[in-house]
């Protein structure tokens, strides 16, 4: 490949943001101090991690960039050994951050590793069951004492148990502590999050390249469905919805609950019924941990759960009620969907020709089985369940800065702060106190935060290109290939791109997700709240979806998503509805208004804008 | 209703493949195909029964039988003699209303299902012994007059000169009726060959369909390049797609069976040929056909515009494939001592996933 993206140094700083680089820690930026580490920046292949982060970054969201970029590496570098890969390095540019996997060089460095790498990963892959065993009692126990922090106001005079019980510490005290705390928790989170990862999707891309040679361009779909589980965990929330929903009608508080428009109206209104107080009953059940779903992919702060906002769990129910009143079909079709992953495996074993390579499918299948419960289960525990939690604590904190004067809005303005400046704002707060006198933060931090909003504001319009620095020959690292569908053909379709210039678009490539070919009106969703204003037959258009969107997949005609590989949710749900989707498009909330007349190819990854809307 | 060995003719879903001797092997054969799903052109067989009749009542038998007496010894001129007596009177006869009212029947049902006036229909001889080539078959006959002529001259054509002499060194008798195949033409908008195994490098989890629109000779003599489909053979999703130039296609001249150019517009020539379910149809079929028939298969389909979807799709002829089936088939993946190997062999050599 003989054609370069632009080098990461030369990228151009927006006008008006001068000055951006303090929202973010110094070692995300690309510097020109040390010639060695500028010279490393300018010959990796950098590319924009659009799969997590469809928008920039606010300076404390990044904390779970700089919690995965430790854990995923350490895991790769230090403790399995991957002989040829080290970790992949994060940088950030104009609210953006891009990656690169690192690898080595040396090949006798490379061989050294190998022995090493047998034993420890091999000790993984033995005993799989048991340390995912294990994994899941570490994560719920760290669940619970993250649910037992809470963040107090500080009081005008401490509790006489302090002095009875002779504690010994203050409440400033311990509310500075319960911040590390927190912090310690979210990273110990990620480190766990990362403990099969890497050997997950190793044993994957094993099974996805021997049956390639086997059956060259099988669909990664099909080699998905094979090895996808049926009880996935993230398909839990919604199953508990349509197990509501059935409840509702079964003891006949459906219409009661069709009647209302808010959360909060049908709970009162169910409230005075004892078979509506029966049913309330059983949705607190739920709610814990299932609605703890969030509504995006738990990466932005912005990204609530249903916890956070009933409104969308009832509207889901609503949805579910209407169905199952029309006699529709509900929920994921499991027994269908057993026989069909049954069936597709066992047409491909008879496509199997020789002893070796039935060997090489058999042994490959069996260890993508074992690993893939965790390939989609973590994601529920790490990024719904944990994460939803931990923001809601951050807004706990925002809510002592609001009344403290530190910032406008307890839900929208602490985002703007890294998480040490939180840390230094909680000593500002709590010394303050201590001392008696006014902090410096209400001086400092609304007019900061009002300077960063604006950034923020500027870094939203601008278009981060796909991909900086230098293409290798070959892709290999294996996070790469799957998560991102980072491959050489891509990044020569990205350096394409570069040459057609701006104008009007109609075509936009992404990566296949769901096969088919289907025409229909886009509806573009910025976010879950807007479901009800799906029709019958749409096409939806989403920067992604969760699991919390499931009420839609029966009502559209296909998908297509900016962001997400073909393992994303959007891809694994819209292949088992049989819908067309295109992932990963990078672009489409942009390129595509509502009511265009679109047409997606699942197969080949390309949406067609056929005729704009009036 | 009247058993089989005494009607004139039988629809081709009533009969199967045991029914040979009452309607010929090529007729017989549909019907097993019908029978196992594989679908044929819609049309009927007049037995040989009907051959039989045809001959009795016109009293052709008799004036044969009569006159074969006086030609004395067989030479090449004698049988050209009988085979000119035998073909002219049996293309001069008029046909017994009980036959001919049967078949127009039968023949305007099939117009009725097709939903088209005077429908167009082949009109193939169909022998209960194999006798390859040495009867006619007749394409495009179109109304009610042509039909009962070609059914007579398909009949006529078991007493060409070749068809004579072949049988006398057989040793069979000179009189031979033979069953004849009514299908309807196929209106083919699209025409194309599936592969029931990717031709380019024998894998056998793909399913391949060439298309291009009219008849099928443009696809097979290469007069075009046609739309490529490559479908997994187990989901049958599409996998790939590459669009063909299609710039020409083949058409029937009207009212006659030879075969005339046409350019094809060009917004029809930049998209598919075929709808996204028509392929997973056509690709459907030919997984059926090589489950049938139990090895990989090549077969000749059209796109009927005369019917809906998807009983648009019509099986043209089948046939064995000839080349991967006889390879030696050898391991795609190297050897490993353990999962964990390979995986380690994963690692190292890295990926280059396909796009």
């Amino acid at each position: 490949m003989a054609k370069t993206f632009m080098d990461p140094h030369d990228v151009p700083t927006i006008s008006g943001t001068e000055g951006w680089e303090r929202m973010y820690p110094y070692q995300y930026q690309f510097s020109k101090e040390d010639p060695e580490r500028t010279k490393f920046e300018s010959s990796q292949i950098w590319y924009y991690d659009g799969l997590h982060y469809p928008e920039p970054h606010y300076p404390f969201d990044l904390f779970w960039d700089e919690a995965w970029f430790l854990a995923l590496s350490q895991y790769n570098s230090r403790i399995f050994m991957v002989p040829p890969a080290m970790g992949i390095d994060h940088r950030i540019i104009n609210g953006y951050v891009y990656i690169t996997p690192v690898g080595i060089p040396d090949p006798n460095e490379v061989g050294k590793r190998v022995p090493l790498f047998m034993e420890r990963a091999g000790y993984y892959y033995q005993n799989w069951d048991t340390l995912f065993g294990k994994w899941k009692k570490k994560v719920t126990a760290l669940i619970e004492q993250l649910e037992a922090v809470n963040f107090p106001e500080l009081p005008e005079m401490e509790d006489i148990s302090v002095v009875l019980e002779g504690k010994g510490v203050s409440s400033g005290y311990e509310l500075l502590k319960r911040y590390d705390d927190l912090i310690n928790m979210g990273l110990l989170n990620w480190q766990y999050h990362f403990e099969f990862l890497n050997l997950g999707y190793a044993a994957y891309v094993t099974f996805i390249n021997t049956t390639n040679q086997i059956f060259p361009g099988i669909p990664m779909s099909t080699l998905t469905k094979m090895v996808s589980g049926i009880d996935v965990i993230m398909y839990k929330p919604d199953a508990e919805l349509i197990r509501l929903a059935t409840l509702a009608i079964d003891v006949g508080i459906d219409e009661l609950i069709l009647k209302t428009s808010k959360a909060r109206e049908a709970m009162d209104e169910l409230a005075k019924h004892p078979s509506g107080k029966e049913w309330l009953a059983e949705m607190e059940k739920a709610r814990y941990p299932w609605f703890y779903i969030s509504t995006g992919t738990g990466w932005y702060h912005t990204h609530i759960s249903w916890n956070d906002n009933l409104d969308i769990p009832f509207d889901s129910i609503r949805m579910h009620i209407k169905s199952l009143k029309e006699g529709k079909e509900v929920g994921r079709p499991t027994e269908k969907l057993i026989k069909e992953r049954d069936r597709i495996v066992e047409e491909y074993r008879k496509l199997i020709k020789t002893d070796d390579d039935r060997e090489a499918f058999e042994q490959g299948l069996a260890v993508s089985r074992t690993v893939f419960p965790y390939v989609e289960d973590h994601l529920f525990y790490i990024e719904h369940w944990f994460h939803s939690i931990f923001w809601a604590k951050i807004r706990q904190i925002g809510a002592i800065f609001q009344n403290a004067g530190f910032i406008e809005n307890a839900d929208t303005d602490i985002w703007f702060m890294k998480r040490d400046e939180i840390k230094q704002a909680l000593w500002d707060y709590v010394t303050a106190w201590a001392t008696g006198v006014k902090p410096r933060g209400p001086s400092y931090w609304p007019k900061e935060i009002a300077w960063r909003k604006g950034v923020y504001e500027k870094f939203k319009e601008w278009t981060p290109p796909p991909a900086l620095g230098v293409p290798p020959d070959v892709v290999t690292e294996p996070f790469t290939i799957v998560l991102w569908g980072v491959t050489t053909d891509v990044l020569s379709e990205w350096l394409k791109g570069g040459e057609e210039g701006e104008g009007e678009q109609n075509t936009i490539q992404g990566s296949p997700g769901s096969s088919g070919i289907v025409e229909g009106r886009a509806r573009v969703l910025k976010n879950v709240q807007e479901l009800a204003d799906l029709r019958e037959g749409e096409i939806l258009v989403a920067t992604t979806t969760s699991p919390s969107w499931a009420p839609a997949f029966v009502k559209i005609g296909g998908a297509v998503t900016d962001v997400g590989g073909p393992m994303c949710h959007a891809a694994i749900v819209c292949r088992e509805y049989g819908l067309p989707t295109v992932v990963g498009t990078g672009k489409a909330t942009h390129l595509i208004k509502t009511g265009d007349l679109i047409k997606i190819d699942g197969d080949s990854g390309l949406v067609t804008i056929l005729e704009r809307a009036k | 209703m009247v058993e089989k060995e005494k009607r004139y003719s039988i629809w081709y879903d009533e009969m199967d493949g045991k029914d040979y001797p009452i309607v010929g092997k090529k007729n017989a054969n549909l019907g097993e195909m019908i029978k196992a799903g594989i679908p044929v052109s819609p049309g009927f067989a007049i037995t040989i029964y009907a051959n039989d009749q045809f001959l009795i009542l016109s009293g052709i038998k008799t004036e044969i039988e009569k006159q074969l007496g006086t030609l004395g010894q067989v030479t090449f001129e004698t049988t050209k003699e009988a085979s000119a007596l035998a073909m002219g009177l049996i293309e001069g006869a008029t046909m017994p209303a009980v036959i001919g009212d049967d078949i127009l029947s039968n023949y305007h049902k099939l117009c009725e299902r097709a939903g088209v006036g005077a429908c167009p229909v082949a009109v193939r001889s169909s022998g209960a012994i194999s006798m390859p080539g040495q009867m006619e078959t007749y394409l495009n006959i179109c109304g009610e007059k042509d039909l009962i002529d070609y059914i007579k001259k398909c009949w006529a054509s078991a007493y060409n000169v070749e068809a004579i002499m072949y049988r006398m060194n057989k040793g069979m008798p000179f009189l031979f009726n033979i069953g004849v195949g009514i299908p309807k033409m196929v209106n083919s908008r699209v025409s194309g060959i599936i592969f029931t195994i990717n031709p380019i490098n024998g894998d056998p989890s793909k399913i391949s369909v060439d298309a291009s629109y009219g008849l099928g000779e443009a696809v097979v003599s290469g007069l075009v390049t046609p739309d490529t489909y490559l479908v997994d053979k187990v989901t049958l999703d599409v996998i790939k797609t590459v669009i063909g130039s299609k710039a020409t296609q083949c058409v029937y001249r009207d009212n006659a069976s030879d075969i005339v150019q046409r350019d094809v517009p060009g917004d029809k020539q930049k998209v598919p040929c075929l709808s996204a379910e028509e392929i997973k149809e056509v690709a459907r079929v030919g997984k059926l056909i090589e489950d049938y028939y139990g090895q990989a298969y090549d077969i000749e389909f059209g796109v009927d515009a005369d019917f809906p979807f998807p009983r648009n799709i019509i099986i043209l002829q089948v046939r064995p494939e000839s080349v991967w089936s006889k390879k030696e088939v050898e391991a795609k993946v190297a050897k490993a001592k353990d999962p964990m190997e390979r995986i380690l062999g994963q690692l190292l050599t890295g990926v280059k996933l396909r796009q």
